[in-house]
């Protein structure tokens, strides 16, 4: 198996960190039997700027659930190419975005990615990404992918379906945009 | 604001009525006034209620209003939102590819993966019930 084979996906911290809390998560409402941050890591060729793994080991270090998934997203770190993006110019406006998320979208359109995934979808902040994305067709969420890896059989639909659930209860996600994935992609 | 205006009839009960030209009395305002008001508020309530806007967002994502009445009711950037939104939804995404089997917790994260469950909240639980 050669990294070549798999789509280039740049992705953003609220990702990595959403996919690895279900895993995480020993609570009787998280859905398990499987692992949905494995199945991205291995399935894509997943790039990052250093921030985000900044961001990521800002997050550990208390006893709750988001610094559980921080721990575990950087147990699988070594999965993750990161690149230093201290010396990128040009960049004429962050818009509001935080750091990992725009140098990002800088690494996305630099590498010209397949892939630039993140979880703004709940906020105005979702125009922005897109404005800022040199190819606005390449961005997508994750319950986008998740559905997308029940798809083509890496993750099982019916933990996709119940994960998709969990996120809408425990994370607040836009649950008719949640449905809209599900009727187009899981049915 | 010079705005054209249009004119609207309905009917209303009298009680209600009566209590509306009783308040406008007070207030020294035109009934016109009072009506417009009340209007420009409740919609300004809805457009910021949830369960609203989730049944706008779902005629919006079922082609039974168009961008112009989202656009109107939520203002420019939520409406740019939820169409950006709308037209990713069936975008197919770079095929993910995977040889064989998800490698085992320990092959992936060099070693178990511990669970964490919310024990000191559960505690507070078992408290309160007693």
């Amino acid at each position: 198996m050669t990294m070549s084979e798999h789509a280039v996906a740049v992705v953003d911290t609220n990702v990595l960190l959403n996919l690895a809390t279900p895993v995480v998560d020993g609570r009787p409402q998280a859905p398990s039997g499987s692992d949905p941050l494995k199945a991205l890591l291995t399935a894509y060729d997943i790039h990052v700027p250093a921030s985000v793994l900044g961001e990521v080991t800002d997050a550990t270090g208390d006893d709750d659930l988001l610094a559980a998934a921080a721990d575990v997203v950087l147990k699988a770190a070594h999965h993750v190419t990161t690149h230093d993006v201290d010396d990128r110019t040009d960049e004429p406006l962050d818009y509001g975005l935080d750091r990992g998320e725009s140098e990002g979208i800088w690494l996305a359109n630099e590498l010209e990615a397949d892939l630039f995934i993140t979880d703004e979808f709940n906020t105005t902040n979702y125009l922005f990404v897109t404005l800022a994305l040199a190819d606005r067709n390449t961005l997508f969420t994750t319950p986008h992918i998740l559905c997308t890896l029940a798809t083509h059989e890496i993750l099982p639909e019916g933990y996709v379906d119940a994960v998709l659930t969990y996120y809408v209860e425990i994370k607040g996600w836009d649950a008719q945009y949640v449905t809209q994935l599900r009727q187009h992609h899981l049915e | 604001m010079a705005e054209e205006k249009t004119r609207v009839d309905f009917n209303a009960p009298k009680s209600l009525v009566e209590r509306a030209d009783s308040v406008v009395e007070v207030l020294d305002i035109s009934r016109t006034r009072l009506l417009i008001d009340a209007l420009e508020d409740e919609l300004e309530d809805l457009a910021n209620d949830e369960e609203f806007r989730r049944r706008l967002s779902d005629a919006y994502y079922d082609d039974r209003v168009d961008y112009d009445t989202i656009e109107a009711i939520l203002g420019r950037e939520e409406a740019m939102r939820l169409k950006l939104l709308r037209e990713s939804i069936d975008r197919t995404p770079a095929i993910p590819e995977l040889e064989g089997d998800l490698p085992s917790d320990d092959v992936f994260y060099d070693g178990e993966v511990s669970e964490w469950t919310d024990s000191n909240s559960s505690d507070t639980d078992d408290e309160s019930h007693t």
